[in-house]
């Protein structure tokens, strides 16, 4: 079908919104071009002219008047609506501004809040491939002891393509360390990993200079960041197949170049090194009954995961020769993706991790919006008295339900779009010392599209909540009622329902406080608890160099040293000893069973410098041949059994020894997990480890600076670094703290959202009260009478909602505490204070207004009538 | 200028309708631009600046007859008003006088300096 005249569709549009009263001339303009061009230039050409000059004339001068209402046909209602909505909105500005701001607040945190959840939601997702890409997880069966967790032996990698054909890559990944590096005579300490070949497979961690294959194949192979590359060799692409030096003993060739780790992953390294070097360094990974790297597998597309799961299952008992009904490491797959939320282990499945906190503050969230979404149904639906007549007068000339339901949700609409956009102007204020609080990197959301489809949902959402139950009963009132009676008295059932919301409000707000007040003890209770040794004044650093070889003239100079009082050597750092292994033996011991010790190596004078309690026998001596004896801990004597454990037999793997000390339990991982059992046995200072340092209190600078010249002198390779153990304990909890801190201004949120509405409440019931308080006056009523009057309802609901929130909190916090094997108790007070204090801030919220009711002049209020 | 509000599209546009005398209409117009100047007139320009013109006076505009191609749609022909005229030879007095005001050895710097 062949077309006659120009396009239809942009012919339709012309004549659609041209002006009348030219448009046939135009038109006839345009039909002349139009068809001279066809015989001068085509068809398809002239088209597209007329297309463009159609486009061209869509100006404000050849465009007619619109009426609005041709394009809406109950235009006239809405925007009567919206004028009506205006003018309440300006007629009553302390309404106006309590529900506003009100709102604002709350939108403003949970926005803020919804965005954390968003950024955890999102950590990890940005690889290619997520849902075919799992960790392995491990769950030891040792008698009756369950222990899951993540780690693994260290030949799984290689080992899991061999034997299934669905596994398409591997690799182990070992834990984040510190190295040096140096280069000519640039050096650095930088923080890293090691993982098997197939890494960079796995995961989507783009690679910017470098092939994807054979890239940590050969053992002295390392990848590095764009970072690093630059900070080296100038350039990723100078820096590739360049050598690095590593710990000074050995060079490692760049194989490739990472762009650098975005905000988005949980893994944070700067560098890569092969797994076969991490072997080398690590005689004990070769055996199958020792774990500790993490494993990553990408399944073959199409593979079934639960299939795989119990395939992968007994993967262990072909390798590990003890492998027994009561004694086994089963393997498991999880989702990478789900790795960085969920990864707390209980009973050997994977329950909670950060995710608990992220539905936490979901809840929060929801909470803090609909505290805000009450005041206004609250103050709406005590306002209607005052509306009343304009709702009878409307339905009297003839509006329906629907239509008035449609205005009040108007007025909601107008109100929280107001609140909306402020709300967004104080997240832009909020988001910086946000991001700082919770060491977030979390960048304006304003230019994200599905940002707004959320802002969007939210506005609505707050739109039903807030304005659904006011419309709901304003629009059901009888207009022949209203009209006809002087003073129409809310029906007492949406009063009670006007009570249950500031119960409802109050409740959340004091659970919220005492919450925080909760979080805050035990947070506390974290920095103060005693843990077994004395963090303050005690400093790491990492063994290097000569310090290794002749670590007993390092020592010795160490403490000629001012300031120093004690040295030992130590494998781990005393915050996080992680070497466990089931591989012990001793007198009485049931064969059935194989329960894992923490293992650490300690140099002399161990006991004295870490400030840790001897329970029993005595601390590693020099002049005793200490190399095959044991100090364990009072968690390991009861395993053991022994009566008198000094001088009695104790196996670890291939050294036969004795126990020489009982040390008493001391706290070598975070207060959530219960103590292991522990075995320290005498090292004397090899490749790594840490010189544990006591310094005197008020001697840090000058220490620090001697231990920095023994440093130079001894391992001039290594720059000097040092850690304070302290701080590094404090590291540990960043998590609780973020919440401590997030909780308390939460908190004072609601209880301030939640104020407001009372305030608004009680300006209410004064002026609706007017006449009555100045009647009562004349009488003779004095202002305490008054303001009793005026506020004891306010106040006994407060009091309702503190005993309903009390046992709802008491679960909530519990449950939150049992989280830590070490916890404060929940104390009765802490109910009390909370209490007490909702009830107190909600009395001088009250007060406030309720005093300025009682002393006004009765005359002002009863001569105007 | 303050006198007469005149754009310089629409100076050119009232020109040319002075050229075309009384076969002055939209298409006519744009063609005899487009043919004058080398430029490109966009037809959107065209009809709101005599929009404009006519709201201001300085052009008065009648239905003519229609032609082929139009399909029965009538031209609209254009006409310059006293006013318009007055408009024209106002801005044409103001050039001059600048262009004179100017002294000739600027003139020729200028040029020298290009």
């Amino acid at each position: 079908m062949k077309r006659e005249g120009p396009p239809a569709f942009f012919h339709a549009f012309f004549r659609w919104y041209c002006n009348p009263s030219f448009m046939r001339n135009i038109e006839g303009d345009l039909l002349e071009f139009y068809h001279e061009r066809v015989k001068a230039l085509g068809r398809q050409k002239a088209d597209f002219l007329f297309v463009r000059d159609v486009i061209r004339l869509f100006r404000p001068a050849v465009i007619r008047r619109f009426n609005i209402y041709e394009l809406i046909p109950t235009f006239g209602m809405y925007r009567n609506h919206l004028k009506t909505a205006w003018r309440n909105l300006l007629n009553n500005k302390a309404f106006s501004a309590i529900n506003i701001s009100g709102l604002t607040l709350g939108l403003a945190c949970s926005i803020l809040i919804g965005l954390w959840v968003n950024d955890e939601l999102q950590m990890d997702k940005f690889h290619n491939d997520i849902d075919r890409i799992y960790t392995v997880t491990s769950v030891e069966y040792s008698g009756d002891e369950v222990n899951g967790s993540y780690y693994t032996p260290g030949l799984l990698g290689e080992e899991l393509p061999k034997v299934f054909p669905e596994v398409e890559f591997a690799a182990n990944f070992g834990w984040t360390q510190y190295h040096t590096f140096a280069v000519a005579e640039k050096k650095m300490r930088i923080q890293g990993n090691f993982a098997g070949d197939d890494f960079f497979k796995i995961f989507s961690y783009p690679l910017i200079a470098g092939s994807k294959d054979n890239l940590l194949r050969a053992p002295e192979s390392i990848v590095i960041s764009k970072k690093m590359a630059k900070s080296f060799f100038g350039s990723p692409e100078q820096a590739l197949d360049k050598t690095l030096r590593f710990e000074t003993y050995k060079d490692l060739k760049v194989t490739g170049v990472f762009d650098d780790i975005g905000d988005n992953s949980s893994e944070k390294f700067e560098y890569i090194i092969s797994w076969q070097l991490m072997m080398e360094r690590n005689q004990w990974l070769k055996d199958w009954r020792n774990s500790g790297p993490t494993a990553y597998v990408k399944l073959k597309p199409g593979t079934d995961a639960v299939m795989m799961n119990e395939k992968i299952r007994e993967f262990i008992k072909n390798y590990d020769k003890q492998y027994s009904k009561l004694l086994r490491l089963e393997l498991g797959l999880q989702p990478y993706g789900e790795t960085y939320l969920h990864s707390t282990f209980r009973n050997g499945k994977i329950s909670g991790g950060r995710i608990e906190y992220v539905n936490l503050f979901k809840l929060v969230a929801i909470f803090l919006l609909v505290i805000a979404c009450v005041n206004f149904m609250n103050l709406s639906t005590a306002r209607s008295v005052k509306r009343a007549r304009e709702i009878g007068v409307r339905k009297t000339i003839g509006a329906q339900r629907t239509t008035l339901i449609g205005q009040f949700m108007t007025e909601a609409f107008v109100i929280t779009l107001i609140a909306v956009v402020l709300a967004l102007g104080l997240l832009n204020v909020m988001l910086t010392p946000f991001n700082l609080l919770t060491g977030k990197n979390i960048p304006s959301p304003l230019t994200d599209i599905s940002f707004w489809s959320w802002m969007f949902g939210i506005t609505m959402f707050t739109t039903m909540m807030s304005g659904m139950y006011p419309a709901v009963v304003l629009s059901s009132f009888r207009p022949a009622v209203v009209l006809k009676k002087a003073v129409y008295n809310v029906n007492t059932a949406s009063g009670l329902v006007r009570k249950g919301l500031v119960v409802f409000q109050f409740s959340l707000s004091i659970i919220f406080i005492i919450g925080m007040i909760v979080v805050s003890q035990q947070v506390n209770f974290i920095q103060s608890t005693n843990i077994g040794y004395e963090k303050d004044n005690l400093l790491y650093v990492p063994i290097s160099g000569r310090m290794a070889v002749s670590f007993d003239a390092y020592k010795r100079e160490l403490l000629r040293q001012p300031g120093i009082v004690d040295v030992t050597y130590m494998s781990d750092r005393p915050v996080e000893i992680g070497n466990s292994t089931g591989g012990v033996e001793w007198e009485g011991k049931d064969p059935e069973t194989r329960p894992t010790f923490t293992q650490a190596q300690v140099g002399y004078d161990f006991i004295r410098t870490t400030q840790t309690k001897l329970v029993l026998g005595r601390d590693f001596l020099p002049e005793a041949n200490d190399s095959s004896n044991f100090i364990i801990n009072e968690t390991a004597l009861k395993i053991l059994g022994y009566k008198n454990p000094i001088g009695m037999p104790l196996t670890l793997w291939d050294i036969k020894g004795t126990i020489v000390g009982v040390v008493k339990d001391f706290h070598f991982n975070t207060l959530h997990v219960a103590i292991d059992p522990l075995i320290l046995r005498l090292g004397k200072g090899r490749m790594w480890g840490w010189t544990l340092i006591r310094i005197n209190a008020g001697h840090t600078q000058e220490s620090l600076e001697a231990i920095g010249s023994l440093q130079a002198k001894f391992s001039p390779e290594v720059p000097f670094t040092y850690q304070f153990a302290d701080e590094e304990y404090g590291m540990l909890y960043q998590r609780e703290k973020i919440v401590q801190q997030l909780s308390r201004y939460f908190a004072g949120m609601a209880i301030f959202i939640s104020c407001l509405g009372l305030l608004g409440s009680v300006i209410f019931a004064a002026a609706q009260r007017t006449k009555e308080v100045s009647i009562r006056k004349v009488m003779g009523a004095n202002v305490r009478q008054i303001v009793t009057l005026l506020s004891s309802d306010f106040i006994k609901l407060v009091v309702i909602a503190a005993a309903i929130s009390f046992p709802i909190s008491y679960y909530i916090v519990r449950d939150w505490l049992n989280g830590f094997q070490y916890h404060v108790d929940i104390e009765w007070w802490t109910f009390l204070v909370s209490g007490l204090g909702a009830v107190v801030i909600a009395l001088a919220t009250v007060l406030f207004h309720a005093v300025k009711a009682a002393v006004s002049n009765p005359v002002d209020a009863l001569k105007s009538e | 200028m303050k006198k007469y509000q005149i754009g310089e599209f629409e100076e050119i546009v009232m020109l040319t309708m002075c050229i075309l005398g009384e076969d002055s209409y939209g298409v006519s117009i744009q063609k005899e631009i487009e043919a004058r100047l080398k430029r490109d007139v966009s037809m959107g320009a065209l009809h709101s600046a005599l929009v404009r013109l006519e709201e201001k006076g300085f052009v008065k505009s009648a239905n003519g007859e229609s032609s082929e191609g139009r399909e029965g749609r009538p031209r609209r022909y254009y006409k310059v008003t006293g006013l318009g005229h007055k408009a024209i030879a106002h801005i044409r007095k103001t050039r001059e006088d600048l262009w004179r005001a100017i002294p000739a050895a600027a003139i020729k710097a200028k040029f020298f300096s290009l």
